[in-house]
Parts: structure tokens; sequence; C-alpha cells
């Protein structure tokens, strides 16, 4: 089949969740498909500055043709559009205006769907919020399937998404919490896949030891953005708090911040990690803390479970607890006593921890393997036909 | 602990457990209500509350839609600049506002907002704790009735 994969930003060095996803599909889909990537010259998510050039390229096994941006995003137009959003007080018009503002508006990305959209078999978006979903879906609804990477965050309420889920030819979720989340929204005869994301087993390569980074053990592990919007706020308090009984243990954080870390002995910031960092990181943690309120999947969860980690997640976010629940690979907290009891109990109970962490390898292999995942993918793509 | 399987609702369990007991002393200690001496009382009350704060669609409630008469009662945490005057006049004032007056202030605005989220959060889970109370009575009376 010709395929093409919409994607607000592509490329390898671009970490983000669904960029990643995209991604990572889209290259295992080149091994049966001809799959072209359509997406914007953006690289920076905040401002969709455009950073890659215009035109034609290609990356690895994928075609990729990269659209400009025409208009940054100002920022605070955004956030007073998303204020009206979260306190449910935003008109049609101004709800469509959101996905303006959210951006990247990428004219010419729309036009390429609009005259060569059936060319394609079947057309991929990856994010309803974005702009180049929202208004190219609606272009090529005869053979578009959409990964909504939908959250539980005020957005799903609004009124202009009914008629918008309605529109795809079928539906690829990423797990059963985002498909009841979709709900009713989208009509009931669409066909659908719960895929997550595909994972290799890990390397068993030793490639950084943890004196080299300067970490001492026991440690528990956040990977990724440290940011508010991912609970890295809330995650420090309780921390904090926990830290206060004495309990010698280390909070390492491992990615890029965009918010000030408190200067504690027990909490060791990391910056961006390489590869090979991030494999020790995984390897040696006593446990993986994900404190993020707001997630469709949470592809560091099953990385840790990749490597046999337990995890302690925010229970407040319905598909982190669901994915725990489902592996039985972790505890999860709602508020700081929760957090400290449950901390506890991994760190008092090392036997029945690499236990959890062990279903939770055995959960990965069930589930996420490659063969599994794209062969979900592929009955889906035969299915809308 | 071998390979067996563990249960992780089977641990929740047992933590949560816990935690409930911890914070039951903790609030007995402190002064809180002599009525937490019942541990099966505290329970129910950490039950029903739990409900409101974890359990409910913030979104969906009864209490704001009653409330949403002639007073707007939510907190205004977005920013509209407007005027009364009409015309040219009203195009100035505008532009006066957005361009000097709210780069002034905009530090101002963007710190109480915060805040006003916060307090916009507390209101909807005191909503929630409310309508869960209210729940629990309405479906105690019915059942006094029926019996």
């Amino acid at each position: 089949m010709k395929l093409a994969c919409v994607v607000h930003r592509f490329g390898a060095d671009i970490a983000g969740g669904s960029e990643g996803h995209c991604r990572l599909i889209a290259e295992h889909l080149a091994a049966q498909h001809d799959v072209t990537i359509l997406t914007t010259c953006a690289k920076d998510h905040i401002t969709w500055r455009n950073h890659y050039p215009a035109g034609e390229s290609r990356e690895g096994t994928v075609r990729v043709l990269r659209f400009p941006v025409v208009r940054e995003r100002d920022m605070r137009r955004f956030m007073d559009f998303s204020d009206l959003i979260a306190a449910d007080r935003a008109s049609g018009e101004e709800q469509e205006q959101w996905f303006r503002e959210n951006g990247p508006d990428a004219p010419a990305l729309l036009e390429h769907l609009r005259a060569h959209g059936a060319g394609y078999d079947r057309v991929l978006f990856w994010s309803y919020r974005y702009f180049d979903t929202w208004f190219g879906l609606p272009l090529v609804a005869d053979r578009a399937v959409l990964v909504p990477t939908a959250e539980e965050d005020p957005l799903i309420h609004v009124d202009a998404l009914a008629p918008f889920f309605a529109r795809p030819r079928a539906f690829l979720f990423l797990t059963p919490e985002e498909r009841a989340l979709i709900g009713d929204r989208a009509p009931a005869d669409k066909p659908f896949a719960i895929i997550g994301s595909g994972l290799d087993p890990a390397s068993a390569s030793e490639p950084v030891s943890l004196d080299e980074l300067g970490l001492s053990s026991p440690f528990i592990l956040y990977l990724g953005r440290i940011d508010p919007n991912k609970g890295c706020q809330t995650l420090i308090r309780h921390f904090l708090r926990y830290a206060e009984s004495g309990r010698n243990v280390q909070l390492v954080m491992a990615g890029p911040a965009s918010m000030p870390i408190p200067n504690h002995p027990l909490i060791r910031p990391l910056g961006f990690v390489t590869d090979a960092v991030r494999e020790s990181l995984l390897r040696h943690a006593r446990a993986l803390v994900m404190p993020s309120p707001f997630e469709s999947l949470s592809m560091v969860l099953l990385e840790a479970w990749n490597h046999g980690l337990p995890a302690l997640v925010n229970a407040r976010c319905n598909v982190l607890r669901g994915q725990a629940e489902r592996a039985n690979g972790g505890l999860y907290y709602g508020n700081s006593v929760e957090f400290s009891a449950g901390l506890d109990y991994l760190l008092d109970h090392p036997d029945a921890a690499r236990q959890l962490g062990r279903q939770g390898l055995e959960y990965v292999d069930r589930e996420y393997r490659w063969p599994i995942v794209v062969g979900k993918i592929e009955a889906l793509l035969r299915a809308v036909r | 602990m071998g390979d067996a399987k563990i249960r992780v609702d089977a641990v929740m369990d047992e933590i949560e457990r816990d935690v409930r007991a911890r914070l039951r002393r903790h609030l007995i200690k402190k002064g809180g209500a002599a009525d937490y001496q019942d541990e099966e009382l505290f329970d129910a009350v950490h039950a029903v509350l739990a409900r409101a704060v974890d359990g409910r669609n913030l979104d969906a409630m009864l209490l704001p839609e009653m409330a949403d008469g002639d007073v707007d009662w939510r907190l205004q945490t977005h920013l509209s600049l407007t005027t009364h005057r009409p015309g040219a006049v009203g195009r100035f004032i505008l532009f006066a506002k957005q361009k000097i007056l709210l780069p002034l202030t905009r530090w101002l605005f963007e710190y109480s907002q915060e805040n006003f989220r916060r307090q916009d959060h507390l209101n909807r889970i005191l909503f929630a704790c409310i309508e869960e109370l209210a729940i629990e009575n309405s479906r105690l009376r019915k059942e006094l009735q029926r019996r």
C-alpha cells in the first residue's frame, strides 16, 4: 500500500511522544509499504519555528515531505484560548480558533493533501490536537486513520470533537483508556485497534557504570521532560516530604528541564542523557516514577518494564494506573502519603519489587513486541479497504 | 517471594489500608474529629471524600450547573480586554490596553492566574464533595423509605 503519515514534527532528534510514536510506526510499516511522512519544517514544539529545509528528503526507509510553517505560535494568545477551553466557556468559533492557535500552521501541507491525498491508499494522522490533523483529516476523510493520542485534559470535552471524530475511517488507539475516553464520540461502527507501541528487547550490554555518572544505589528514576505539566513539581514535592523521613534514596531526574529543580543532596538532575546512560539508569534504578497527570500511553513506563524495572505511577492518570494494573508491574499513588507508602513498599520488599518488574516485562513480551503491534496495524489497514 | 505472581490490586489494598490507618492516627493526634476514634466510621468518611476527589469527573457536576444563574460565579482566568467606547476612540483605548498597559501588568496577571487556577480547582473539588454527600444522603433516604 501507499501510505502517508501526517505528523506535526518529524526527525530522529525530536523527542516527543506522538512524534516518536509516528516515526517508529512509519519505519516499521516501511518494511512492507511505500511510506511518506507529511510534516512541517518545525523542530521547536513551542514556537514551531522553521528549522528543517522544506521539500523532499529520504530519512532511512521513509520519504519525508516537509512544508513550511507560515506563522509561529503566539503563546499568550494560545494560552488565552486554552483558558477558555479549560473553563468550558469556548464558543464553537473559539474552539476552532484554538486549533489554529495551537498550530503548526502549514497551509502547504493542507494543499498537498487536497491535491495529492487521493494518491495515497491510507493517510494516518497523529494527534487530533494539532493544526495539520484538525484541518487536514477532513480533506482525506475517506482514507484517514486517526491515531488520536488523546489525553484526559479539558480539550477532550469540547463539543467540536464529536463531528471531528466521526470523520476518519478508522482509529488506532494507544490504550483501552484512550478508547474509553473517546468513547461514544466516535461512531460505534468505526474499525479500531488498540496498539500501544512496539519495543525491541533491551540490550544486554553494560554501557556506563554508576560511578562514571557519580551515582550511588539506591535511586529511583524519573525519565523524560522535567516540566510542571508532566507532574514534576508534584513529584519533587512528594519526594522532598519523603526524604524528610530520613530515608537515604536518591531521585535521579534524567531529561531536559523547563522548570527549576531544587538544590537538594538527594535530587540528582542529569539533564539530557545519551541512550547508553539511559540504558544504565534503567538497569540500576530501584523503580521508575511516573508523575504525569495526562498520558495517552507512557512509552517510558513500557521501556522500564522492558528492563524489568517496577514502577510507581500517578493514580490520577487513568492510563498510567490502567497500564500498571494490566501489567501487574507497578504501584500507584494519589497523594503524598501514598507516594511514600508505595516507595517504602518497593524499597523494603526487593523480591516483590523485582517480581513486579518481571511481570511488567512479561506484559511487554505479550503485548508490545513489534511483530504483534505491526500485525494489529496491518489487520486494521486491510479492514478499512 | 520466589516467582509467585504478585497482584497489584492486592498490594495496593494493603498499602491503602496502611495509609488510612496512618492518616487516622495522625489526625487523632493533631486533635481532629473525635468520631475518628471509630476506625470503621473514619474509613466510611474517607471513602465518600475519596469518591469526590478521585472518582468524579469535575467537568460534569450538578451543583455548578444549578449555580449558573444570573451571576457568573466561576473564576475568570481568561484575560479579555474590551472597551465600551465605539469607533476610533474605542480602538485606540483597546490598542493602548493591549500594547502599553498589558505588557506592564502582565507579570502580575500571570502570577495571580496560577493562584486563580488552583482556587478554581479547589472550588470544583468542594462542589464534588458536596454533591457526593448529597448523593449519599439521597441514597440513604431512598433506602429508608423502601424499608
